[in-house]
């Protein structure tokens, strides 16, 4: 029973945190709260690709780690600038993880 | 009318249907997690009904991933569910920024929306919405799209126990950065917008390595967005003047 209890709370706060944002904004933001927004998308995108291919969890806590996660990144991104699109980004990054693998 | 409404209608689920697809590269990288964390809920003794019940109702991959080790080690309600509202705690400024073009959809499918919004989804949804082209209805597609193979996946998990290969090995992980860069990069065109992922890239990293869990995710969107916002009044006056 403890565990079905805390897994709603579990999904109480998950669903606030989702609903108190749209909630927050439902009018029309002032023009500087709306560039402000504007921008977080960029920001959040780097915030969930960065860490990802650069920190690894070591010995010591987070560690910076400079490996084929970084180098599948960056021929992901080549791909992505060139605009092969999100498809051709993931399969260049994972065949780039895989050779350096087999290579290493 | 009738007309109206059915063209509508045809488009809501045409876009729908465009944003269930534009989510299926990311199942790759779901799947196998879908399936690692059931196994790491039976293994901290929680009983399968509960290990899918978590998947069907709070559907966050990181928090649950992070309940399972506490459960594991018998941490209280409590502290399951405020780590919860922490490792969570980066939806609100998601959310707040995809609000502005939610706003005109009805109030269920808000809520639906809400319900099912993750990192992945709002990436594939935001870049949408930026591109002009997204709607409500493409969003509901995404999220129910990853919504699904979360559930298959946990299902799978449970079933098949211990026997699912690590997904690190095969570099998996990597599906959810390659998918982001693969929607961030085409945002990067303008001045403005390749400083202030300079600046998040920053930010993320320092806070990776020093902040507890994903408080860096939100930090970076609040601090790197906001001084872009100050940046971008600037430049743009800046380059207006140089024009002339």
């Amino acid at each position: 029973m403890t565990i079905w209890l805390t897994m709603l709370g579990m999904a109480i706060v998950t669903y606030l945190t989702r609903a108190g944002g749209l909630v927050l904004l439902r009018g029309e933001p002032p023009a500087w709260l709306g560039r402000w927004l504007g921008f977080v998308p960029i920001a959040v995108f780097t915030a969930l690709v960065v860490p990802a291919l650069l920190v690894r969890s070591g010995a010591s806590g987070q560690e910076l780690t400079i490996g084929p996660g970084l180098a599948s990144g960056i021929v992901g991104a080549v791909v992505a600038w060139r605009n092969g699109g999100v498809v051709a980004t993931i399969i260049a990054g994972l065949l780039t993880f895989w050779v350096l693998r087999w290579l290493g | 009318m009738a007309t109206t409404t059915s063209a509508t209608t045809i488009s809501s689920v045409a876009h729908f249907r465009a944003g269930f697809t534009a989510t299926l590269p990311l199942w790759i990288g779901v799947a196998p997690f879908g399936a690692i964390y059931a196994v790491s809920a039976l293994a901290a003794h929680l009983d399968p009904w509960q290990t899918l019940a978590m998947s069907l109702f709070v559907f966050a991959g990181a928090s649950q991933f992070t309940a399972a080790g506490l459960f594991a080690v018998g941490a209280t309600p409590v502290t399951i569910i405020i780590t919860t509202l922490v490792v969570n705690a980066r939806h609100l400024l998601m959310a707040a920024s995809m609000a502005p073009y939610l706003r005109k959809a009805p109030v269920w499918m808000q809520g639906l929306i809400a319900f099912q919004l993750t990192d992945e989804t709002y990436a594939v949804g935001m870049r949408r919405f930026l591109a002009g082209e997204g709607s409500p209805a493409y969003q509901l597609g995404a999220n129910a799209s990853l919504y699904v193979v979360w559930q298959l996946s946990t299902i799978a998990g449970i079933l098949l126990g211990t026997r699912i290969p690590d997904p690190v090995t095969y570099g998996l992980d990597l599906v959810f950065p390659l998918t982001f860069i693969g929607l961030l990069v085409p945002l990067l065109k303008t001045r403005v917008s390749a400083l202030v992922a300079l600046l998040a890239a920053g930010i993320a990293l320092a806070g990776a390595l020093f902040l507890p869990g994903k408080w860096y995710i939100l930090l970076t969107g609040i601090v790197a967005s906001g001084i872009g916002a100050l940046l971008a009044r600037r430049i743009i006056n800046n380059e207006r003047r140089a024009v002339q």
